[in-house]
């Protein structure tokens, strides 16, 4: 009897000498897409997360921060410690500075050796001036201002400064500080000085109001450690994630369009894989009759076959890993460039365990079915051509399953799942009855073109089931590379306008409402356009719903202890700016000059439980004024334009807030020199430059949008497999039908130009369905995934049409440009 | 001595394409024959008189819609598809009009074969005295395509004989072949089956080649669906 060991060598043997045949070359070029995209987005993605976290510790100038009002107790210090990371301590607190006769209020900042931790400290010698790195903190007895207090103090290099008993030589001015942070609340003038200095101020006495940070680093590990520290109430934890909103948001829609890619890929290759191996099962069915005849059980054959399988899958899986791997040795190369650090090595164990489970399931999912199939041939076939074995449900119901496995796999939600099945189920069903009209038109064609064309648009018409079906395969394929090329162009422009190269790129606050005219005139006078204004005025929120809010009520909400003990900016506009989308109640317009409304940011309003129709009291210097939320905003922190968490209607406040304004505007680099002319002018205004954030989001941008378009040449890769399975699939009988129109006279020429009418035909037609479904699914992803605005693209269905066609023409030409050459008796003959 | 074949009012009947109502076609209407062990009968018969349905169903390749089947003492018609696959393995070899040979495999792999399938040692060795038999020692690795026509059916004969098969059949073993080819064919295959085991192996052939169908100890006429000697 038949052993196993015959069964392996069967396989084997059969491998080694059918490997060339098209399908199973496609079958493993499908597993090596699928397992490639798979691995490389995953391990890829486990070392972005990580190092545009550590980018993002660059600006906070630590991995974590914890923050009290009291200094940190020791058993919570030591509990960090035990974490394993590395910690720095630093105080931060507010107190009036005095250079001679000039006093400003400053927010002092002592640190101790090793500032920062993460980013770089840069300072400059004069206002404007060259930056450098100076690799070391403030001497004792030496203090580093930023521009603002030397503007306030009006001071010069080596000017002497006061803080409390304590004086220090001015020796540079920063220009970049690491933990800064970029926002409209924390903005009072910065002096740096040594911690060692700290004691002869005499400035942290009882009752001190300071912030006493522990700025932390450390590996991956430890950070989790650290993060996981159970802490008393007093003290805050702040993770770069939080610091720096606009960023990680760009971090999780480019997750998206990585997992849109890789969705797309993978299930391209399955269709790939499922195409092949249904082709191969049909030529199966030959080889199983005569081994039966020759006395094979058909568990001996299964057997045979399913090792086959596995040695493709084990062959396949390999070298998707390989590739896999090295894909994200290049995205990574790609990252660290402009991100200047080194990208953590990923974790393999994990991802590769995945893209084995993910082969598995193609494997046994997509191609077991059609082998299956096969193998229940009858071995009566060896007489009777046409003898088949009858259609089971279990290898359809086995598909089914697997497309919702590979689905969970990937998107990891049954529900995102059986959506995404659902849509590729319409969209098939769509593209079957569209091909189906677009065949049935072209039916009488025909009659009215030469040769070649009559012939191969005959044969479209005459396999009118077959084309369908074919139109529907090669239109998902199109499909999804047409949906790469609208996502890559498109959808990432539009993401990338977002911050276009002219968006405002400095910010000035702080302008007093007489300074308005002045400011225009400003600009006028050398050439500029007129920045935009925003007042803004101050106010401590005291009542919520008409009862006192007070801080202690909420000892487990940090953000609401904050929002209760600061003041916060309120700014009133009747226009609403395109980055804020009213997600309850209506923008008041013109109507609501002078009536005590608020519009609320969604997350503020989720964090205070409002209603609409709820009143907040807010005190501004001494005088409260009621008002009534009257809708809720979302609003897009990534556009890096002035935002306000707080919005009333114009005319409400009056003289009740001491209005500022707030300014920002697009300053071309080369007219930097302006700014100082602007301080010269406007001493109390603050210039805040955000020239260096923008250029690093800017530039993190643009490399995750390269990542992606990397990611989508898997698609395309994918996608072409399918293209190239299923002209593979057809190949033999147009090859027979080719053969015997040249064995009847026709020329190669007349014989091939219709071929290419067929392929162009078929390419046609399945471009222009998958153009007009791609439009529909483009537009879809961009309102709903993305909410970037999309619009119809007319060039599209002309585009997806000539590419569907060119494609086809030149794959199939390709597959078939062989065996025209060849003399037809061969063909006939069958042995090609 | 068992008989190597025997059927007993053998019935094979095809329901019509058209479902319900439609007669059923009616092949063959009750068919009796005993073949003695190494015996050579041959079968012949108009095109259509069902003499490939009669020589499938002796070889247990499909089921009959009544009688009986013995193939080398063993009862198939009452047994699945798979078991009868079982009793074929290193009992019966084939020769076909269409040759069926793998076409990604070697002359040596497809003559390899059989005996692979019936466990038997030294498939490889086996196969290679084989195709020495049909003078084809020199071309052990070429593929089917690169075999003319005659040299292919000589590869089929070479692996019908290499699985040592107590019962041939062949079926229109010279239907592809040019007349001369075919004689060659004709005479190797006799001359193997009488080198064959003692006494030969029983071979039962179904064809149209009335010089091939007097070579045989028997000659068996079907005719509507009735086989008559």
């Amino acid at each position: 009897m038949a052993s196993e060991a015959a069964a392996f060598a069967y396989a084997a043997r059969r491998l080694r000498r059918g490997w060339r045949s098209g399908e199973l070359l496609i079958l493993a070029l499908a597993l090596v897409v699928a397992v490639g995209a798979m691995s490389a987005v995953s391990l890829f993605f486990g070392s972005m997360r990580e190092a545009i976290a550590r980018q993002t510790g660059d600006t906070l100038g630590a991995d974590l921060v914890f923050r009290s009002r009291n200094p940190i107790a020791d058993e919570t210090l030591e509990a960090i410690d035990a974490s394993g990371v590395r910690r720095l301590p630093a105080v931060t607190f507010v107190s009036v500075i005095v250079s001679g006769e000039v006093t400003a209020l400053a927010s002092v900042k002592a640190v101790a050796e090793g500032f920062p931790l993460r980013g770089k400290l840069r300072v400059t010698d004069e206002p404007f001036g060259p930056a450098r790195e100076p690799g070391r903190i403030p001497a004792s007895g030496e203090a580093w201002v930023d521009l603002r207090l030397w503007q306030e103090l009006g001071l010069a290099a080596g000017t002497e400064v006061q803080a409390g008993a304590q004086r220090f030589r001015v020796t540079a001015l920063i220009v970049e500080e690491p933990g800064r942070g970029f926002g409209f609340t924390d903005l009072a003038p910065r002096l740096l000085i040594n911690q060692a200095d700290l004691a002869a101020t005499g400035l942290l006495g009882p009752g001190a109001r300071a912030q006493y940070l522990q700025l932390v680093t450390g590996d991956a590990d430890a950070l989790e450690r650290a993060s996981a520290v159970v802490l008393p109430g007093n003290v805050k934890r702040e993770s770069p994630q939080e610091a720096q909103p606009e960023l990680m948001q760009s971090v999780r829609r480019s997750y998206d369009f990585l997992v849109i890619a890789r969705l797309a890929a993978t299930l391209l290759a399955a269709a790939a894989i499922a195409l092949c191996a249904w082709q191969w099962g049909l030529k199966l069915r030959d080889e199983v009759a005569l081994l039966k005849c020759l006395g094979a059980r058909t568990g001996y054959i299964l057997r045979a076959f399913m090792l086959m399988l596995l040695m493709i899958g084990l062959a396949g899986t390999a070298a998707g890993a390989v590739v896999g791997y090295g894909a994200q040795q290049v995205l990574a190369l790609m990252l660290e460039n402009v991100m200047q650090v080194t990208l953590p090595q990923p974790a393999l164990a994990g991802p590769l365990l995945r893209a084995g489970g993910l082969t598995l399931i193609l494997l046994f999912g997509f191609a077991l079915p059609s082998v299956l199939e096969a193998c229940a041939t009858s071995p009566i076939r060896v007489f009777q051509r046409d003898a088949r074995s009858a259609a089971r449900l279990l290898p359809m119901l086995a598909a089914v399953a697997a497309v919702a496995a590979t689905l969970w796999l990937q998107v990891g939600q049954w529900l995102g799942a059986a959506i995404i099945l659902g849509g590729i189920a319409a969209v098939a069903v769509i593209l079957g009855v569209l091909a189906w009209l677009l065949v049935r038109a072209l039916a009488p064609l025909k009659r009215a073109v030469g040769t070649s064309w009559r012939f191969g648009l005959g044969n479209v018409a005459r396999r009118r089931w077959s084309t369908v079906a074919q139109t529907v395969a090669l239109g998902q394929a199109l499909l999804a590379l047409l949906l790469v090329t609208i996502v890559q162009q498109d959808l990432l422009a539009s993401w990338r306008a977002k911050l276009p190269p002219d968006a405002p790129n400095q910010f000035l606050i702080n302008i007093q409402t007489a300074q308005l005219e002045p400011m225009r005139e400003f600009f006028a006078a050398r050439g500029l356009p007129a920045p935009q204004l925003w007042p803004m005025a101050r106010g401590r929120l005291t009542h919520l719903r008409g009862t006192v809010l007070r801080a202690e009520d909420y000892p487990d909400d940090p953000r609401m202890q904050w929002w209760i003990n600061r003041d916060v900016n309120l700014s009133w506009s009747d226009r609403l700016n395109d980055d804020n989308e009213i997600v309850a109640g209506e923008w008041w317009g013109e109507a609501g000059a002078g009536r005590p409304l608020l519009s609320v940011e969604d997350s503020v309003a989720e964090m205070l439980q409002l209603k609409l129709g709820d009143t907040l009291t807010l005190d501004f210097a001494g005088t409260p004024v009621e008002f009534t939320a009257h809708n809720f905003r979302k609003v897009d922190w990534g556009s890096l334009r002035p935002n306000f968490f707080l919005l009333a209607p114009p005319g409400v406040l009056g003289d009740a807030a001491a209005a500022q304004w707030l300014s920002s505007f697009y300053l071309p680099s080369d007219r930097r020199a302006l700014l100082r002319e602007l301080i010269r002018d406007f001493p109390n205004v603050t210039v805040l430059d955000i020239e260096a954030l923008m250029g690093q989001v800017r530039s993190i941008m643009d490399r995750i949008v390269g990542a992606v378009e990397f990611v989508f040449l898997f698609t395309l890769a994918a996608g072409l497999t399918v293209l190239l399975a299923t002209i593979e699939g057809t190949r033999d009988e147009r090859v027979r039908e080719a053969g015997l129109l040249r064995a009847l006279g026709a020329r190669a020429g007349v014989v091939t130009r219709g071929l290419i009418a067929e392929y162009a035909v078929l390419g046609l037609l399945a471009g222009t369905v998958a153009a007009v479904a791609a439009q529909a699914i483009a537009w879809l992803l961009a309102e709903q995934v993305f909410q970037i605005p999309y619009g119809l693209r007319p060039a599209l269905w002309a585009a997806g049409a000539g590419a569907g066609a060119a494609i086809v023409t030149l794959l199939g030409w390709l597959s078939l440009r062989g065996t025209l050459k060849t003399p037809p008796h061969v063909v006939l003959r069958g042995t090609t | 001595m068992t008989a190597a074949v025997i059927a007993k009012d053998v019935r094979k009947e095809i329901n019509s394409l058209d479902g319900a109502g439609a007669p059923s076609l009616k092949i063959l209407r009750g068919v009796n024959l005993e073949v003695a062990p190494g015996a050579t009968v041959a079968i012949v018969g108009a095109s259509g008189s069902g003499k490939t349905t009669l020589l499938s169903l002796l070889a247990g390749l499909d089921s009959p819609t009544a009688g009986e089947i013995h193939l080398a003492g063993t009862r198939i018609d009452t047994l699945a598809e798979d078991d009868r696959a079982g009793a074929r393995a290193g009992t019966v070899g084939f020769v076909f009009q269409s040759f069926q040979l793998l076409s990604g495999f070697t002359a040596l792999e497809n003559v390899m074969l059989p005996a692979e399938l019936a466990g038997l040692d030294d498939a490889r060795g086996r196969a290679r005295d084989a195709l020495a038999r049909v003078g084809l020692a020199e071309r052990l690795n070429h593929y089917p395509h690169q075999l003319s026509g005659g040299e292919q059916q000589r590869v089929a004969i070479a692996r019908a004989f290499a699985g040592g098969p107590k019962i041939l059949f062949a079926d229109e073993p010279t239907g592809n072949l040019d007349t001369a080819t075919g004689a060659r064919i004709i005479d190797l295959l006799f001359e193997l089956n009488a080198q064959h085991g003692a006494g030969g192996a029983t071979l039962v052939l179904v064809t149209h080649d009335e010089q091939l169908a007097r070579r045989c100890n028997r000659v068996l006429v079907l005719k509507d669906g009735v086989l008559n000697g």
